[in-house]
C-alpha cells in the first residue's frame, strides 16, 4: 500500500508535513506496521524548473523539430545564453508553441525516468547542427504517465494560476511527494487503511493528534435531482453476497486525459493513468479504499433489453470478455454484474470489455458496491486476477461508506469530466449491520497491556482516530466508526489503545513463576544422546526432506502407492510423496558424497538422520497419520578404501554402529519377510530384524543388488533404520557388576562347527552354561569374541571365544579353569556337534 | 565346464540355450531360473550349501562374462548375521568405527538444542511439532476462517486426503493448550516451546527453502500481558546472544494473535554490518497476545487467562552466525558442509 503524504495531507486537518520525516517513519514502523520502501520524489526533480517558451521556429534541417528560445528567469548558471538572456533548446514535441509554460531540464540534470535504470545526464549538444541546451520534458520523462507525445504544459487551467518562471517543478503538481510503501499484510484486518484517508487518520493518531474526517466522508452530499433522463433498472438478486449495491447514470462526459497532478499522483502510488473517468474511480479508490467501476452507458444499453444493472451469480458456461479482451468461461460460482441480457463485469474483480469507457463515451454508469470477500477472493484465485479492487474487496470493505464515496465520486466526475447526474441514485441494500458497540473495562485493557492508563488517556487515544467513547464506572463505551470493520471484540480495543499509546512505552516485566522444574521430554533427550553418541564414533548427521520422489521410492523397492501419502500440489516431483522410511533419502546422498571425495585414500563415511516417517494407513490416536520417529544410518566406503580398512561384509560395521545406540541390547533375527516399506531395500540373507526386549524396532543389513545399482552405492554399503520412540522405551538400565577382588583368568576356546551354525547360537549356549555355573558355584564370567576362521572350500568353521572367569571369594587355579572350559566344550559338542580344537 | 550338482547343471544348460535368442544378453542375469537356484540354496541343508553355492556363483560369473561387461551387481551369499565380523577377518581389519574427528552433528539440530536449552532453563517445556496435520489445527483452531485471505500467505502442501504439511509450528498451539489446560487451572502457567519442521510450497533459491525449521512458543497464565511478552523474548535474546540488547515491537497481523507484532532486536555486536537504520535492527520473530478465540477453541476462558505466543525461523540464525551463503546447504547432505560443524 503506497501512501502519498501529499494526498494524505490534502485530506487531513493535521499538519503531517511539519512532522520530521525520520520521526514519522519511526512512528509508522512502531505503531502502524512495517515500511517496505520509502520514496522521496523531490530529489528526482532536482534542478528541473519552470520556463516560458518565448520563440519557437522550425529547425532548418529537420521537419519535426523546433528551435525554441526559453526564459528561465536568468537563474540557471553556466548555460549558453543568447539575445535577451534567453536559452536555446531544440524540441521535437508537436505541441510546443511560443508563449507556453513548460518544464525545462537544464544541462547537468538527469532525466527522471532514467534514474532507476541507466541515468541519462543532459548536456548542451548539437541536434542537426543546432545547439540544444538541455530539453523540454514530456510526461513520460517526468514519470507522470506513459505519454511521450508532447511536452508537459503548465497552463492556467492546469495550475490554477499563472506559473512562475524559474520556480522548481517540485512547487507544482505535488511533485515533491513522499511515498511510504507499507506492507499490505499488516492491513489484512484494516480495510480502511487501503485508502490514503484511513492512513491519514492513523498518522494523526500515532502522533497523538486528533483527526477529523472531511465533511463529504461523514455525510453523503447528493444534489437534489428530478430530471431523470437516462433510465436504468437496478436490482440486487443476491443480497447475501452483495450487502449493498449503488449505481447512478451520469451524462455529457468528455473523456480526456486527467490533469497532470492527478496522473502524476496515480503513477506515484502505482496506478497507471488511463483517462479522466477511469482515473477518477482509481483516485477515489486509493483515497477511500472503496473500489468503483464506470460502465459506458450507451454500450451497456446495446447489451440490455432494457438498460439495467444487477449483481447476480454467473451461469455455468457463461462467457465474459474482460478488460484487456481476455475471455473467461464462468462456473456459476462467481458474482457478476449483469444487464437483463448478459454478464458485463466480474464483480469486485474486473470490468468487462463490452462496456469499457473509451474516448467516445458520452454517458456512464458508476457502480459503488460491497461484495462478499470470500467470493471475490475465490473468483480472483480461480482466474488468477489480482487487481487493486481485489486487494481491497478481499479485506471486506464497509458497505456503510458506499453512499459517501459515490456522492464524492459524482462530484469529482463532474469536476474532471464535466459529468452531470442523469438518473436517480439507486441504493439497494437489506439491513446493513450497524457499527459495533462495545463496553470495555479500563482494567481489562490495562491487564492485557501491562499498562496503567486512565480512562481519559485511553479515550483520548481512541478519539484521535474518531472512535467515539464515553466512560462510565471505569468502563469505556465504544461505538466503532462505520469504516472500521475490524473492531468486534474488546481485544480489538486493547490493540488500538496499545498501538496508539506506543508499545515501546509499556512497562517490561518478566512473568513470575514458581521453582517447580519444567518437565523434560524423554524422547528429545534421547535423540540428543543418540546424536552425541554417533558423532563421537565418527558418524555425520544429515537432514533430508520429508518429501520424496516416487522414482526414488521405487528404486529402493518401495511401492509409493501402497506406502506413501501423496502430495497433490507439489511444486516439483522431488516432493511427490511423504516418505514412509528415511532410508531411501539417506541412500540418495551416498553417491554424491563418494564422488566428491573421489581419489581420497579414506573415502568412507557413516551418515545418519533422525526424522519422521509416515506410513500410509498407520494412524495415531487423533486419526492422523502416525508420526514415526526414526533413526537411519548408512555406512559406506568406496572399493579402494574398503579394501584398505575393511574386510568382508559391510553388515558387520553397520551392526557395530547399531550397538552404539542400542547399547548392545539388540537381538537380531534373520530378515525373512521383506514386504514392509522399511525392509524393502534390504537383501535377504545379509539383513536382520532388530528387536530390543522382544519388541521389533527396525531392520539392519546390506542392500539388494537392484538398489545398489540404481543408486550407485559402493559394494561396501550397509545400514539400519530403527524406531527411536520404541527403542527409548525398551532400553533397560545397565546392571552394575561388583568389581572382583580376585584376579581374572582368561582362556580361549576354539570350536569347530558346520558353517551353517550361527555364532550367536553357540555364544548363547556358552552364556547359558556359564550363567548356570555362576548360579551354582558363584563364578563371574565374560565371553569375548576372538576369531572366526574357515579354510577355503571347507564346510566347517572355527569359532574362538575368549572366556574370562573369576570368583568373588578366591583366586582360580588353572585346573579349575580348565575344567570349566572343558565343560563348555562338552556342551557345545553335544549341542552343535562342535569339536574343540 | 560341468557342474556336479544336477540342478545347477540343468539350469546352466537351459540358460546357455536361451542366451542366443535374447536381444539384450544382460537379461540372462535376471532370469528366474538363475534366481531359483539362489532361492534353492537357502533351503539346502548346511552341508550341501558350500558346494552348491560355489557352483551357482561360477555359473553366474560365466553368464556375466558371456553377457558382456554389463554392470550387473552380484547378489552376495548369505552371511552369519549374528556373528561379530565376517569369516577370516584379519585382526587389523575388524569392524571399527570411523575416526571421531570425522563425526558431526547437523548445525540446525545443534542450534535447536541450544535454543531449547535456554527456554528450558527459563521454565519452558519442549514439545516437537508435527509434519503432517489437518486443516483444523493448521487453520481453523488458529482463527483462520475458511476462505480468509490470511490463508493466501501460506502456500501449503496438501495430500490427496486433504492433510496438510504445516506451514508454521503454530499448528501445535491448540494441542499444547488443551494438553496443559488442567495444570493451568491448577495455577501453573502453560509454558511450552515447540521446535519443528515446516513447509512452504515455493521454489528454492539461496534464501528460500520449501522445508525449514521454526520454533514456536506459548505462554498462558493469569494476568499475562504485552509487557511480559516483550520481557520474555528480550530475556531469551540476551541469553542467546550473550549481550544486553534493545528490543522493538512492530504492529503486524496474524489471525491467531491480537494484537500481533514483529519482534526485533538491536543487531548484536557479533553480527554488525552497515550503519543504516535498517541495519541497526534484526527482525527475528512474529508474536502477539493469543487471540481469545484461539484460547476458547482449547476450552480456556479468555476472561480469566491470557497469554502470548511467538514463532521464528532457525535457519536465518544459523546462517548469520556462521556466514552460510546458501540455505540449500542444510538439506544437501554434503559432507563437505556438515563436517565443518
Amino acid at each position: 500500500m503506497k501512501v502519498s503524504i501529499n494526498l494524505a495531507q490534502e485530506f487531513s486537518n493535521v499538519d503531517l508535513k511539519s512532522i520530521p520525516r525520520d520521526e514519522l517513519l519511526q512512528r509508522v514502523g512502531a505503531q502502524l506496521g512495517a515500511v517496505e520502501e520509502v520514496i522521496d520524489w523531490a530529489p528526482k526533480y532536482e534542478g528541473i524548473i519552470i520556463v516560458k517558451v518565448i520563440t519557437c521556429a522550425s529547425h532548418p534541417d529537420a521537419d519535426k523539430l523546433s528551435v525554441c528560445t526559453i526564459d528561465d528567469g536568468g537563474i540557471t548558471p553556466d548555460v549558453n545564453r543568447g539575445e535577451n538572456n534567453l536559452i536555446q533548446v531544440v524540441c521535437g514535441a508537436p505541441n510546443v508553441y511560443a508563449g507556453m509554460f513548460a518544464v525545462w531540464l537544464p544541462p547537468g540534470t538527469i532525466v527522471p525516468n532514467t534514474l532507476n535504470t541507466d541515468p541519462f545526464v543532459l548536456e548542451a549538444r548539437e541536434i542537426r547542427g543546432v545547439v540544444s541546451n538541455g530539453m523540454l520534458a514530456s510526461a513520460k520523462e517526468l514519470v507522470i504517465s506513459d505519454d511521450h507525445e508532447g511536452v508537459v504544459e503548465l497552463n492556467r487551467k492546469e495550475v490554477g494560476f499563472e506559473p512562475k518562471i524559474g520556480e522548481p517543478l517540485t512547487n507544482y503538481f505535488g511533485m515533491d511527494d513522499f511515498i511510504i510503501d507499507c506492507e499490505n499484510k499488516m492491513f489484512t484486518h484494516r480495510p480502511d487503511c487501503f485508502g490514503n484517508l484511513g492512513v491519514a487518520r492513523e498518522l494523526a493518531g500515532i502522533n497523538g493528534l486528533a483527526f477529523k474526517s472531511p465533511d463529504w466522508y461523514i455525510k453523503p452530499h447528493f444534489e437534489d435531482f428530478q430530471d431523470q433522463v437516462l433510465e436504468i433498472l437496478v436490482e440486487n438478486k443476491i443480497p447475501d453476497l452483495v450487502p449493498r449495491f449503488m449505481a447512478v447514470v451520469m451524462k455529457n462526459i468528455e473523456v480526456k486525459k486527467s490533469p497532470v497532478w492527478l496522473q502524476a499522483l496515480l503513477t506515484r502510488v502505482g496506478i497507471k493513468p488511463i483517462n479522466n473517468v477511469v482515473d477518477v474511480t482509481n483516485y477515489i479508490m486509493h483515497l477511500t479504499a472503496q473500489p468503483l467501476h464506470a460502465f459506458d452507458y450507451d454500450k451497456l444499453k446495446v447489451y440490455s433489453n432494457e438498460p439495467s444493472l444487477m449483481p447476480r451469480m454467473s451461469k455455468k458456461g457463461e462467457k465474459l470478455k474482460l478488460l484487456g479482451q481476455k475471455e473467461i468461461e464462468l462456473t456459476g460460482e462467481e458474482i457478476v454484474i449483469a444487464t437483463d441480457k448478459q454478464a458485463i463485469a466480474l464483480a469486485g474483480v474486473m470490468g468487462g470489455a463490452d462496456t469499457e469507457v473509451d474516448e467516445n463515451t458520452n454517458n456512464i454508469v458508476i457502480e459503488c458496491a460491497s461484495f462478499d470477500m470470500y467470493s471475490v477472493r475465490r473468483t480472483s484465485m480461480r482466474y488468477g486476477l489480482f487487481t487493486d479492487a481485489v486487494t481491497r474487496f478481499n479485506k471486506s470493505q464497509s458497505p456503510l461508506q458506499n453512499n459517501v464515496v459515490l456522492a464524492f465520486a459524482m462530484k469529482k466526475m463532474h469536476e474532471f469530466a464535466g459529468a452531470e447526474q442523469a438518473s436517480d441514485v439507486a441504493d439497494i441494500h437489506g439491513d446493513l449491520k450497524s457499527p459495533v458497540a462495545l463496553v470495555v473495562g479500563v482494567d481489562f485493557i490495562n491487564a492485557r497491556l501491562g499498562s496503567n492508563l486512565s480512562a481519559d488517556e485511553m479515550s483520548q487515544l481512541l478519539n484521535n482516530v474518531e472512535i467515539e467513547t464515553h466512560t462510565k464506572d471505569n468502563n469505556i463505551h465504544i461505538v466503532a466508526p462505520f469504516w472500521r470493520m475490524d473492531i468486534i471484540l474488546p481485544e480489538d480495543i486493547v490493540e488500538e489503545v496499545g498501538r496508539l499509546y506506543g508499545y515501546d512505552k509499556l512497562p517490561v516485566k518478566l512473568p513470575k513463576r514458581t521453582i517447580k522444574p519444567a518437565k523434560k521430554s524423554e524422547l528429545l533427550e534421547f535423540k540428543h544422546n543418540m546424536r552425541q553418541r554417533l558423532a563421537a564414533v565418527g558418524a555425520n548427521e544429515v537432514i533430508t526432506y520429508s518429501f520424496i520422489h516416487g522414482d526414488l521410492l521405487k528404486k529402493t523397492g518401495i511401492d509409493p502407492d501402497r506406502w506413501a501419502y501423496h502430495v497433490r500440489n507439489a511444486i516439483s516431483p522431488d516432493l511427490q510423496y511423504y516418505r514412509p522410511s528415511l532410508m531411501p533419502s539417506l541412500l540418495a546422498k551416498v553417491h554424491a558424497n563418494i564422488k566428491s571425495q573421489a581419489g581420497s585414500d579414506d573415502n568412507r563415511f557413516a551418515i545418519f538422520e533422525i526424522g519422521k516417517a509416515h506410513v500410509k494407513g498407520h494412524e495415531d490416536a487423533e486419526k492422523l497419520p502416525e508420526q514415526m520417529d526414526r533413526l537411519a544410518l548408512v555406512v559406506t566406503a568406496d572399493d579402494k578404501t574398503a579394501k584398505r580398512y575393511h574386510f568382508g561384509a559391510s553388515y558387520y560395521l553397520a551392526r557395530k554402529y547399531l550397538q552404539v545406540i542400542t547399547k548392545s541390547q539388540d537381538e537380531i533375527t534373520i530378515l525373512e519377510d521383506d514386504s514392509y516399506s522399511v525392509t524393502a531395500p534390504f537383501q535377504k540373507g545379509r539383513s536382520s530384524i532388530i528387536a530390543v526386549n522382544g519388541v521389533l524396532l527396525g531392520v539392519i543389513g546390506e542392500f539388494r543388488p537392484e538398489v545398489r545399482s540404481a543408486l550407485k552405492l559402493p559394494e561396501y554399503s550397509a545400514g539400519f533404520e530403527i524406531d527411536l520412540n520404541l527403542l527409548q522405551k525398551q532400553l533397560r538400565a545397565q546392571i552394575y557388576q561388583p568389581l572382583n577382588p580376585y584376579p581374572k583368568s582368561q582362556q580361549d576356546l576354539t570350536l569347530e562347527v558346520e558353517t551353517s551354525v550361527l555364532w550367536d547360537a553357540v555364544q548363547k549356549e556358552l552364556f547359558k552354561t556359564l550363567a548356570f555355573i555362576k548360579n551354582e558355584q558363584g563364578y563371574n564370567f565374560e565371553i569375548v569374541p576372538k576369531d572366526i576362521f574357515s579354510r577355503a572350500e571347507s564346510e566347517k568353521k572355527r569359532l574362538t571365544f575368549r572366556i574370562g572367569l573369576s570368583h568373588p571369594e578366591k583366586t582360580l587355579k588353572t585346573e579349575e579353569v580348565n575344567k570349566l572350559i572343558e565343560r563348555l566344550a562338552e556342551v557345545a559338542g553335544k549341542q552343535f556337534n562342535a569339536l574343540r580344537i | 565346464m560341468s557342474y556336479q550338482n544336477p540342478d545347477v547343471a540343468r539350469v546352466a544348460e537351459e540358460l546357455m540355450a536361451k542366451l542366443d535368442s535374447l536381444p539384450d544378453k544382460k537379461l540372462i542375469l535376471r532370469d528366474p531360473l538363475l534366481r531359483g537356484l539362489f532361492d534353492q540354496l537357502k533351503t539346502l541343508p548346511p552341508q550341501e550349501r558350500a558346494l552348491f553355492g560355489k557352483e551357482v556363483n561360477e555359473l553366474r560369473l560365466k553368464l556375466n562374462s558371456l553377457a558382456g561387461d554389463g554392470i550387473v551387481i552380484e547378489e552376495q551369499l548369505p552371511i552369519d548375521i549374528t556373528a561379530p565380523w565376517d569369516v577370516n577377518t584379519p585382526v587389523d581389519k575388524m569392524p571399527d568405527f570411523f575416526p571421531t574427528e570425522q563425526g558431526s552433528i547437523h548445525p540446525l539440530m545443534q542450534e535447536i538444542e541450544s535454543i531449547c536449552n535456554i527456554y528450558q532453563r527459563m521454565g519452558f517445556m519442549v514439545e516437537e511439532s508435527r509434519e503432517i496435520d489437518d486443516d483444523f489445527h493448521m487453520f481453523e483452531s488458529l482463527n483462520f476462517p475458511a476462505g480468509h485471505p490470511a490463508r493466501d500467505d501460506y502456500d501449503t502442501f496438501m495430500t490427496d486426503e486433504g492433510l496438510i504439511a504445516p506451514a508454521h509450528t503454530s499448528t501445535m498451539q491448540n494441542r499444547v493448550l488443551k494438553k496443559y489446560k488442567d495444570s493451568l487451572e491448577q495455577g501453573e502457567p502453560i509454558a511450552v516451546v515447540i521446535p519443528g519442521r515446516v513447509f512452504r510450497n515455493e521454489d528454492l533459491d539461496v534464501t528460500h527453502e520449501h522445508t525449514f525449521y521454526q520454533l514456536e512458543g506459548v505462554y498462558v497464565g493469569e494476568g499475562v500481558n504485552v509487557g511480559n511478552l516483550i520481557a520474555t523474548l528480550g530475556a531469551f535474546m540476551n541469553e542467546y546472544f550473550s549481550q544486553q540488547l534493545k528490543t522493538k515491537l512492530q504492529p503486524f497481523y496474524f489471525p491467531f494473535t491480537e494484537p500481533s507484532f514483529e519482534f526485533a532486536i538491536e543487531r548484536p555486536t557479533a553480527l554488525k554490518k552497515g550503519n543504516t537504520e535498517a541495519d541497526q535492527w534484526l527482525e527475528l520473530l512474529g508474536c502477539g497476545m493469543i487471540h481469545p478465540k484461539v484460547l476458547k477453541m482449547a476450552d480456556i476462558d479468555p476472561e480469566i487467562y491470557t497469554g502470548f505466543a511467538w514463532g521464528g525461523g532457525i535457519e536465518r540464525l544459523v546462517m548469520m552466525k556462521h556466514g552460510i551463503e546458501d540455505i540449500r546447504h542444510f538439506e544437501s547432505g554434503k559432507l563437505e558442509f556438515l563436517r565443518q560443524f
